[in-house]
């Protein structure tokens, strides 16, 4: 049982995780933008945590105008591997992320929206662009996606290779090698050797405890009803 | 008043991260002069020589280079800060 518990506590932990990587690890949509639009936002407890803050130079009201990026992206597979034939709307925000998290470092949100708007096109005429984008999109919680670069492309078929994610995972596999191997070396030079001596003291406590017990015990003994 | 509070948590972060390493480090240093000493005496040889040579040991690394790359735990994650800076505004 305890095990069970146990087990469904790590499996919750890892999605937790991998789900947080997945939110803020940036990702690649290949489309076309159709529109751009500012629209006044109230957020509530729900959806605030899904929202950055206003713009670096402004200040945090309650209420402000999110600019908003309307892109018409083709569909991928599981986690963008692999593009599909179909397409589908996408809804971007474009806010900074300022000094916080999450570490995108970015400023330029007003030039990015200008720059959107220049990469405008229609079915005809289409501009192909690659939007850099991290976050979900949820209608019932209505969060979308905080896009952080647009770049224009030939065609749709382009291939990008995620390097930042790459080298994300490799720095996170390091991390996580030299976190264990410092872990083993405090227990082997630090705490094995505190678990020695206490094991001695506890030893010698409890032979003395058990003396006393056995003092105790017997005197408590004597008022026991006699069988 | 975010570049502040980025830099006080960073701050404070890295020197967590600062001292954890060079904790390890030293550690690893102090257990490869015991068991260089321990190879050169099997049996096991004079206590207070074994004291002096870890100890002279750990004094040249303290003194060396070494310890001072530790203070890379400072400087990579502000050039990563300013790299996706750049990268995020400027591409």
């Amino acid at each position: 049982m305890l095990k069970t518990i146990w087990t469904a506590i790590k499996v919750i932990v890892l999605v937790f995780f991998l789900s947080v990587l997945h939110y803020v690890l940036p990702q690649h949509d290949v489309g076309r933008i159709t529109s751009t639009e500012i629209i006044r936002t109230d957020f509530n407890g729900m959806n605030r945590l899904f929202y950055a803050q206003a713009d670096s130079g402004a200040s945090e009201l309650t209420t402000r105008d999110l600019r908003l990026i309307n892109a018409e992206i083709k569909k991928t597979w599981f986690l963008g591997f692999g593009q599909r034939e179909s397409t589908k709307v996408m809804v971007y925000r474009n806010e900074d992320t300022g000094w916080i998290w999450p570490p995108y470092f970015k400023f330029d949100s007003s030039d990015l929206q200008a720059q959107a708007a220049a990469e405008m096109s229609n079915k005809q005429n289409t501009q192909w662009v690659v939007i850099t984008h991290y976050g979900w999109r949820n209608k019932y919680l209505t969060i979308y996606p905080n896009a952080i670069g647009v770049r224009p492309v030939d065609g749709p078929d382009v291939t990008v290779i995620p390097w930042f994610n790459i080298f994300f995972f490799v720095f996170l596999l390091v991390a996580f090698g030299f976190a264990r191997a410092v872990w083993a070396q405090f227990r082997q030079r630090t705490v094995d050797p505190l678990v020695r001596d206490a094991e001695d003291s506890w030893d010698s406590v409890s032979s003395n405890v058990n003396e006393k017990r056995g003092r105790i015990g017997r005197w408590l003994d004597t008022w026991k009803s006699k069988k | 008043m975010g570049l502040v509070r980025l830099l006080i948590f960073g701050g404070i972060g890295l020197t967590i991260l600062y001292f954890l390493i060079s904790i390890y480090s030293k550690s690893v240093r102090r257990e490869r002069l015991e068991n260089q000493w321990a190879e050169d005496h099997p049996e096991g040889g004079d206590e207070t020589a074994r004291e002096a040579f870890v100890e002279r040991g750990m004094a040249d690394y303290e003194s060396s280079f070494r310890p001072k790359l530790i203070l890379l735990v400072y400087v990579i994650p502000a050039i990563f800060v300013v790299v996706i800076h750049f990268v995020t505004t400027y591409t």
